[in-house]
């Protein structure tokens, strides 16, 4: 049981719903190696119902068991966080060399005068490697050699919607699945009475950009892998809360007495769907009641409380950082974190001064409270939006601010099998081009993939004929320069 | 085989031979040899499979992407020689065939396929593929790009099994594999069964023992010739067609506002009430706009229909790039087009040649010249900026038109008539000279005047918006784009067209999307693809009542899908299909009347072991209902089920805050108030973005693209789901009030109302005890807690009957809330 690729054999992934007796399922899964996992499973006399993952055994060992992904959703600024970029701050209301932006796709700006536009705000340098890190970010600065530092992300899509498609889902067409139901159905989850992929999502005051359920969707996978969003107000997930009037000793009673009913037939028909569905019914109860228990933080100490400036009972980024600590603690594979309002087409300076504290100080904290609980090293963390935003201005005076770039942007890693203190690549000196060590997207769904254990060249499903992948059919690799 | 770098390397004399003399001593070749004397891998079967999986993707149909110039699906490309000098194949001689070589070669550099392909070859197919060639490697083309030929049934030894043609088939094939079909389903499972496959719903009570005391000896046949004729059955049929079509009530990107498009489900609804042969059917979706009506049917039709080109998700995100999404809606319709009638991956080609099936990306641009005509980008003006209206719910997309939908046609007529009586009986509206007192109407004209406004109140009611296809006149460009890239505009300019593999359209000038879709259902003879479109659409239909397809990728029948079990009934099904006038309902008939689908569900172990997935059809299919099913089948089940043909979508309660993350604009969902609540699932709102919790947790679909296969997953959420929601406590409360007031005075009496209302069955004795057990003990609790019950009593908002007894009827609310939650319950068998 010490080997490594066998990690996540105890893995329980079936319990929140894979459907062994479904015909649909197993004739999708045929090809895939699913099945042939859990027969492995079941020749190795585990119970018929532990699901180990499709990645069974891992490709190779992997550096981490759970991900946590934390969107600045609405494409938060490169150039005031993470890539510092003195040229363009000389240059700074100079008009933008049409050798940069020729044929280029713009959004917001199409037919107007480009402006270069400075840092909006100053960079320090920390730690041991000396990164220089924007000032918005104080404490993400002061832990800045645990993290390595992408200067060079591009990606295809340059407006939110198909943007945030394309980051989860590595394609801007419909109907695929996202990132964290690839991982759930490769690996399968270890937190029993939870589902493996979680979603929870924070916003700030302005109107934020929308996020479609889309970006948690299974698409041509199974159902159960497909993210479940966590409220942090009112009921945390959908019926979970017992209907009025019943107790949950009522609701027991009632699933006890579904379940007799279930097995009194069972014994006269064999319907292995009926056995699945007491199962799940099992599960579901379970989970009424580790659903608000996971929610309620009034066993976390004041200080940690403070530390991600959480608030209990409100989705704010700090109590969303500190909600998926609890989660990976409790075996669940993959959370992803939405946190909206990074769109700044004007009034950066304004947005980035009400946005950036709050998210500095949750997502510090959460690198901060995984490593004294011993998680950090199995826990990979992955910070940034679905693109970046342009050197150039938009709008003017106090209202101005940046239009959607996806040509050279910057995200950060840490944590489970990530070099700390280090930055991988560069973008032009405008912070337009990402011109060195060019990170694509797939990239970083290959690392992620390489990091868990999984190759992702051969993670593949048949759907419409085709192998398909996280990575899609484009070259796509995992950036082993990242890799501690 | 050969990568581009790499010389070819010449395979050495004899190495075959030894290899094969290796597999011998190994693996027991001699006996398969002995096998293969007898039997020669068919191409269909046995080696396109494996050469499509393994090899197409570089040595397929796409030839800007092939390596080393093979081309192994097209048998001269594949034995011709190579620029190598070698041949892949050489007919009866493996052992001069390179790709025997190649794919016993050992060196990683050289071996097919190669290693990062991450394809690796078994033994068994290494050895197929040998005696392949050497029996002269026979080609045969796609069975799917073969036209349905007429085949006679196989002979078969119980000639008393078949009631139609369909079962001799079915019976060959049994009978060669030593198979015994299953016995009849027992009448009540048959009556049910065919209830739910027809209509979408259980059989009432009523209905089910009126057809157990049936007599008759058509008894069976004049069941289904009732159900066919039903509303019911034109609501389930329809529900199938949205899922293909890809009908949401929004727009699928960024906002996702609401958008006018509830007349079209409408249509469909009312095609197949009319039962409008399918070739019609689909050229007014496709074309409506420009072929008018015919002679039978109403001036609206086509309008209404040809909302199907616009079912597609749009967006005015600001900052969008036209050209960008003129591209994207392209794409997004080619996928429909070629997903629903030609079973095809079309959308595959859009960057590149297909890599197993021939569609080009020329054939791809081409067909998407077809919708080039379709006016519909006013709203993607200045990058989303420009028109009017775009964040309200719903949202503009122009061009639409207010228009009555089929079901609401004759009252709108009666109104407008009594409208028109009442304008011109009442005197005109002056008004009094100003100082001049007025003078009062007399009270029966101020009366006419009310009721005039109402009348013209209730009249403006029945107009609703629908987005419809107008065509444009002068169609845009279409380029074909290199790679897909939008930005690169060098690509040729092309005219509509079908894919060239599969013909050429014969018309006078720029052909139209009325010419494409004419094609579709116009036979092979006269020029056409229409079989192959009816095979298409008969292996959908088949699914409907075996739970999978005779061709089981009903999605894609092409080289990567899956080979039809039975072919020969698949080609019988279609021809027939064609010459029965495409004949929706006739179909169906044929196949729920056949003794193939009366065949019971249950199997014995080893049939299970040996055909868990029912290819062969020794029994029936079983499977839990499709989401909107499980609602239906609870509201029916409480009583609660409005039934109203059409209308605008209906809102049931959801969980608060839901919406939360829409904007543009910010928007809180409202349930309905009024007896929309309780109608059927089809006419749920289907917000793409974040489709009815309820109807996910069931496998429902987003519907952003053709979904021709539902999955059907078995979770805790949809546990959850019958366990809390409201819809289903609301439907057990009601189920349960039916029990107390209608079902009998004894408790046996009233459990039995439960099981007949909710399984269409009675209670055996052990459930019987069971649920008494549960009511017992809530009858205690509830007593004790009289708050507890009406707490319970309270969900939702169907009036209760307040002169029953609280902690009775909370009891008897939990009881009916155990057998809705039984899988049976949403099951079909």
């Amino acid at each position: 049981m010490h080997d490594p690729l066998m990690i996540h054999r105890r893995t329980f992934l079936a319990r929140s719903g894979l459907s062994l007796g479904g015909a649909a399922v197993a004739g999708l899964l045929a090809r895939d190696g699913l099945a042939a996992a859990i027969s492995a499973t079941a020749r190795s006399g585990g119970a018929a119902d532990t699901y180990p993952g499709a990645v069974f055994p891992l490709h190779h060992p992997p550096r981490a068991k759970s991900v946590i992904f934390l969107c600045l959703a609405g494409g938060p600024s490169h150039l005031e966080t993470f890539d510092y970029k003195p040229v363009l701050e000389k240059l700074d209301a100079q008009e933008m060399p049409q050798s940069v932006t020729a044929g280029q796709p713009i959004a917001q700006l199409q037919g107007q005068k480009l402006v270069c536009l400075g840092p909006r705000t100053t960079f320090s340098r920390h730690g041991e490697s000396g990164t220089p890190v924007s000032d918005f970010f104080p404490r993400l600065g002061g832990l800045v050699d645990r993290l390595a530092i992408v200067r060079s992300m591009v990606t295809e899509q340059i407006n939110h919607d198909p943007a945030h498609t394309f980051m989860n889902c590595g394609t801007a067409l419909s109907g695929r699945p996202s990132m964290g139901a690839w991982v759930t159905y490769g690996l399968g989850s270890e937190a029993e009475d939870l589902p493996g992929f979680v979603v929870m999502t924070s916003k700030m005051g302005r109107s934020p950009q929308p996020i479609a359920a889309r970006q948690w969707h299974s698409g041509f996978l199974p159902g159960q892998f497909q993210g479940v969003e966590f409220a942090t107000s009112g009921a945390p997930v959908h019926y979970v809360d017992n209907p009025p009037g019943v107790s949950s000793a009522h609701q027991r009673d009632l699933i006890d007495t579904v379940a007799a009913l279930e097995h009194h037939r069972l014994a006269r028909l064999a319907d292995p769907e009926i056995a699945t569905r007491v199962k799940q019914y099992e599960l579901a109860f379970r989970m009424q009641a580790s659903v608000p228990q996971l929610a309620d933080l009034s066993g976390e100490t004041a200080e940690t409380i403070a530390l991600y400036g959480a608030e209990p009972g409100k989705a704010t980024v700090g109590t969303n950082c500190l909600m998926a600590r609890r989660l990976v603690e409790r075996g669940v594979r993959f959370v992803h974190l939405y946190h909206s309002d990074w769109d700044h087409h004007g009034g950066i300076d304004k947005h980035m001064r009400e946005i950036c504290p709050p998210t500095d100080r949750a997502a510090a904290a959460l690198l901060t409270d995984l490593e004294r609980r011993g998680l950090l090293d199995e826990t990979l963390v992955v910070i940034g939006g679905e693109f970046g935003r342009t050197p150039m201005g938009q709008g003017k005076g106090a209202e101005i601010g940046r239009d959607h770039h996806i040509k050279g942007f910057s995200m950060a890693l840490a944590g489970g099998g990530i070099k700390g203190g280090i930055v991988h690549g560069a973008t032009d000196d405008f912070g337009y081009n990402a011109v060195q060590d060019v990170v694509h997207v797939r990239d970083l769904h290959a690392t992620m993939l390489h990091l868990l254990g999984i190759d992702h060249a051969k993670f593949t499903v048949e759907y419409q004929g085709l192998d398909s992948k996280l990575t899609g059919v484009e070259p796509a690799k995992p950036v082993k320069a990242l890799f501690a | 085989m050969p990568r581009p770098s790499q010389p070819v390397r010449h395979p050495a004399c004899g190495l075959l031979a030894a290899i094969l003399a290796l597999c011998s001593l190994s693996e027991g070749w001699g006996g398969a040899a002995a096998q293969g004397a007898e039997k020669v891998p068919d191409f269909t079967r046995d080696i396109r499979p494996i050469l499509s999986h393994n090899c197409f993707a570089c040595h397929g149909p796409d030839e800007h992407d092939r390596r080393g110039g093979l081309r192994l699906d097209d048998r001269d490309a594949a034995t011709a020689e190579l620029d190598s000098g070698g041949r892949a194949i050489v007919p009866g001689k493996p052992d001069e065939s390179e790709m025997i070589a190649r794919i016993h070669d050992t060196d990683p550099d050289t071996i097919m396929p190669p290693p990062e392909s991450n394809h690796l070859l078994t033994a068994a197919q290494k050895e197929t593929l040998a005696k392949w060639i050497a029996a002269g490697a026979p080609y045969s083309p796609h069975w799917a790009y073969v036209a349905p030929r007429p085949h006679g049934p196989p002979p078969i030894r119980q000639t008393d099994w078949p009631i139609n043609w369909i079962d001799a088939f079915v019976l060959g094939r049994l009978e060669a594999e030593g198979l015994t079909p299953a016995a009849e389903a027992d009448p009540l499972t048959l009556v049910r069964r065919l209830t739910l496959d027809l209509t979408g719903l259980p059989p009432s009570p009523a209905e089910v023992d009126a057809y157990l005391a049936d007599t008759r000896p058509d008894s069976y046949m004049l069941l289904i010739d009732r159900l066919l004729a039903s509303p019911r059955h034109a609501e389930r049929l329809a529900a199938w067609w949205l899922d293909l079509v890809r009908y949401a009530d929004t727009v699928g990107y960024h906002g996702d506002q609401d958008h006018s498009i509830s007349p079209y489900r409408d249509w469909v609804i009312k095609a197949f009430l009319d039962n409008v042969p399918f070739d019609r059917f689909t050229v007014l979706q496709l074309a409506g706009d420009l072929v008018g009506p015919a002679g039978n049917e109403h001036s609206d039709d086509p309008v209404l229909a040809s909302a199907y080109n616009r079912l597609l998700q749009t967006t005015h995100e600001g900052g969008l790039q036209l050209k960008e999404y003129r591209a994207i809606y392209q794409a997004d319709r080619i996928r429909n087009v070629s997903g629903v009638w030609m079973g095809a991956t079309v959308g595959c080609a859009q960057c590149h040649d297909h890599k197993y099936d021939p569609y080009t990306a020329k054939d791809f641009h081409t067909l998407g010249a077809f919708f080039s005509d379709i006016d519909d980008e006013r709203h993607m003006d200045k990058g989303g900026f420009g028109g009017q209206n775009l964040n309200g719910l719903p949202t503009k997309r122009d061009p639409e038109v207010t228009i009555v939908g089929p079901f609401d046609r004759t009252p709108a007529s009666e109104l407008d008539a009594r409208i028109h009586s009442l304008e011109t009986q009442l005197p005109p509206l002056v008004l009094p000279p100003r100082a001049q007192p007025e003078e009062p109407e007399p009270d029966s004209v101020v009366a006419s005047r009310i009721e005039l406004d109402r009348f013209k109140l209730q009249r403006k009611q029945l107009d609703r918006s629908l987005m419809i296809t107008r065509p444009l006149a002068t169609p845009r460009d279409v380029r074909i784009l290199h790679r897909g890239n939008w930005m690169d505009e060098t690509g040729p300019l092309v005219e509509p067209a079908v894919p060239a593999f599969l013909g050429r359209l014969d018309t006078k000038g720029r052909a139209t999307r009325a010419d494409l879709a004419r094609w579709l259902v116009t036979p092979v003879a006269a020029g056409g693809a229409g079989e192959f479109t009816a095979r298409v659409m008969v292996n959908r239909i088949w699914a409907l009542f075996f739970g999978g397809g005779l061709c089981r990728s009903t999605g894609d029948l092409g080289g990567q899908g899956e080979l039809p079990d039975h072919p020969e009934l698949l080609d019988r099904l279609a021809l027939e299909f064609v010459q029965q006038g495409w004949d929706v309902r006739k179909l169906i008939r044929t196949i729920v009347t056949s003794r193939t689908y009366r065949m019971a569900s249950d199997a014995p172990d080893d049939l299970l072991a040996r055909d868990p997935d029912n290819r062969l059809l020794a029994r029936q299919g079983r499977w839990r209902l499709p989401a909107e099913g499980v609602r239906d089948t609870a509201l029916f089940a409480g009583g609660l089920l409005v039934e109203q043909l059409g209308g605008a979508s209906v809102h049931p309660y959801q969980p608060a805050g839901y919406y939360r993350h829409l904007n543009f604009p910010q928007r809180e969902y409202r349930a309905d108030t009024d007896s929309r609540q309780w109608r059927r699932g089809l006419y749920v709102h289907w917000q793409r973005m974040f489709l009815h919790p309820q109807l996910l947790a069931f496998d429902a679909p987003t519907r952003e693209e053709c979904t021709a296969v539902r999955m059907r997953s078995n979770t805790p959420k949809a546990a959850l789901v019958l366990l809390n929601d409201p819809t289903f406590l609301e439907a057990a409360r009601k189920l349960a009030e039916r029990a107390v007031t209608g079902g009998g005075g004894s408790d046996d009496e009233r459990i039995t109302f439960l099981w007949k209302n909710t399984l269409s069955r009675p209670p055996a004795t052990e459930e019987l005890a069971l649920v008494k057990g549960l009511l017992d003990r809530r009858r205690t609790e509830f007593k004790a807690d009289p708050k507890a019950a009406t707490q319970l009593l309270t969900v939702g908002i169907a009036p209760r009957d307040t002169s029953l007894n609280e902690p009775e009827l909370a009891a008897w609310t939990a009881a009916a809330r155990a057998v809705l939650n039984l899988h049976e319950a949403i099951s079909r068998y």
